[in-house]
């Protein structure tokens, strides 16, 4: 094949953003098109290099025959749509029932989140993964932000050792899904925001932990309401077919939520802090399209 | 022109189903016997056949299965499912009605 239609195919890959045995099964069925074609064109007298540009002008554009594809294998199952919610909805149960002071119900959930983290990643990493690996690195945010309370000192030794070590981790998790495609580790990274700005509005400055576990006491029901809007949108991000149209509801769901911690917390969000973390939410749902790119151009095909 | 269009883009599903329940084909095979077929009037590009092809493999009224020929060079046939023969049953049979009602009122009255 010439290098031009090898390009052709390519720019198809780029723009397919299936999983990678679909992937394959697609680029090599429009490649082994593309043979049949050529040869169909040179046997009517054709030289290569008029075949391979008559070919091009045949195929239509790559970016649009990627779409049309991807299109059709992007929609999730219902039950797929339930698989990705349910890690937000349990979440929001853990709240709106106050299961959250339950050890038990939290180791629970800890072990339900790594165990379907395992599954998702050994069943080829299915699009209902990705909202639950992203709650497997709740423990790791909870971890750093307890090292806050250690003792004068030692709190900045842990930071120092435990933060890189951390956003390390992340990144890494991060990139990998970016590879697979940019948009769900933006699913991915939903809840962050979220979770912050209610960090923000509970957390007491120089209380006691008690007031601090009260205070979540008070806004438990409105944290787990907020949580549940958030299955509501994986479930609809699942659904739909369109990209443009997952994004939206990307953004409407983050502006939403955020807009339900500020009003539920009565101004303990004041508005610049609001404001900051919408711009926070914003560049944590589009910024893994930027580093798609970057991947990208650097020669590095995102593929896993 | 786009008038067409949008007549062939209603129609692809039966077209395809059609053709794959008389005999397994793969995609070039299909484009071509469309064109031969339709003496030229349907000529799929490879953007509308494939995401088409997928999307019916999806609804499962059509399987593609690998195959590999003597020559070594490997094909994708779509074979038609039992869930595509019932509906192309159902869409053969809503064509024909619409078919017998256009001519009825489009046809120049005989008398």
């Amino acid at each position: 094949m010439t290098t031009a239609l090898s390009h052709y195919l390519d720019s198809v890959r780029e723009n397919l953003r299936l999983d990678l045995s679909l992937e394959s099964e697609v680029i090599h069925e429009l490649e082994t098109h593309i043979e049949d074609e050529l040869q169909e064109l040179k046997d009517t007298g054709l030289s290569e290099e008029e075949a391979t540009s008559t070919c091009l002008t045949l195929l239509g554009s790559a970016k649009l025959v990627a779409r049309q594809i991807y299109e059709t294998h992007s929609q999730g199952s219902w039950s797929q749509a339930l698989f990705a919610a349910m890690p937000h909805m349990l979440f929001g149960l853990l709240f709106a029932l106050n299961w959250w002071r339950g050890i038990g119900w939290l180791l629970g959930m800890l072990v339900l989140v790594l165990s379907m983290v395992v599954y998702g990643w050994w069943r080829g990493k299915p699009a209902w993964l990705f909202p639950w690996l992203g709650y497997s690195l709740l423990p790791v945010v909870a971890a750093g932000l307890l090292l806050l309370y250690l003792p004068q000192g030692w709190s900045w030794v842990a930071i120092l050792l435990y933060i890189p070590m951390a956003l390390l981790l992340v990144y890494a998790i991060t990139v990998k899904t970016i590879r697979r495609d940019w948009l769900y580790s933006s699913l991915m990274l939903l809840p962050l925001p979220i979770i912050i700005g209610w960090f923000l509005a509970v957390e007491p400055v120089d209380k006691l932990p008690e007031y601090w576990l009260q205070r979540l006491q008070d806004f438990a029901p409105w944290i787990g309401l907020s949580f549940l809007a958030l299955g509501v949108t994986v479930a609809t991000f699942i659904r739909l077919r369109k990209r443009w149209l997952k994004v939206s509801v990307l953004v409407m769901s983050g502006l939403i939520t955020l807009t339900m911690v500020a009003y539920y917390t009565e101004g303990r969000l004041s508005i610049p802090a609001l404001l900051i973390l919408i711009i926070v939410m914003l560049l944590l749902l589009l910024s893994p399209a930027l580093v798609e790119r970057t991947l990208r151009h650097a020669g590095q095909r995102p593929s896993v | 022109m786009a008038q067409r269009r949008e007549l062939i883009k209603g129609s692809i599903d039966s077209l395809l189903l059609c053709l794959v329940v008389q005999q397994p084909m793969y995609g070039y095979q299909i484009i071509k016997e469309l064109e031969r077929r339709s003496q030229g009037y349907f000529k799929f590009k490879e953007g509308t056949l494939y995401p088409a092809l997928h999307r019916l493999e999806e609804a499962d009224l059509i399987q593609g299965k690998w195959q590999t020929l003597p020559s070594g060079r490997q094909r994708r046939y779509y074979h038609i499912t039992e869930k595509g023969l019932y509906s192309l049953a159902a869409k053969r049979s809503q064509w024909l009605d619409f078919l017998v009602a256009m001519n009825l009122i489009i046809q120049p009255a005989s008398d």
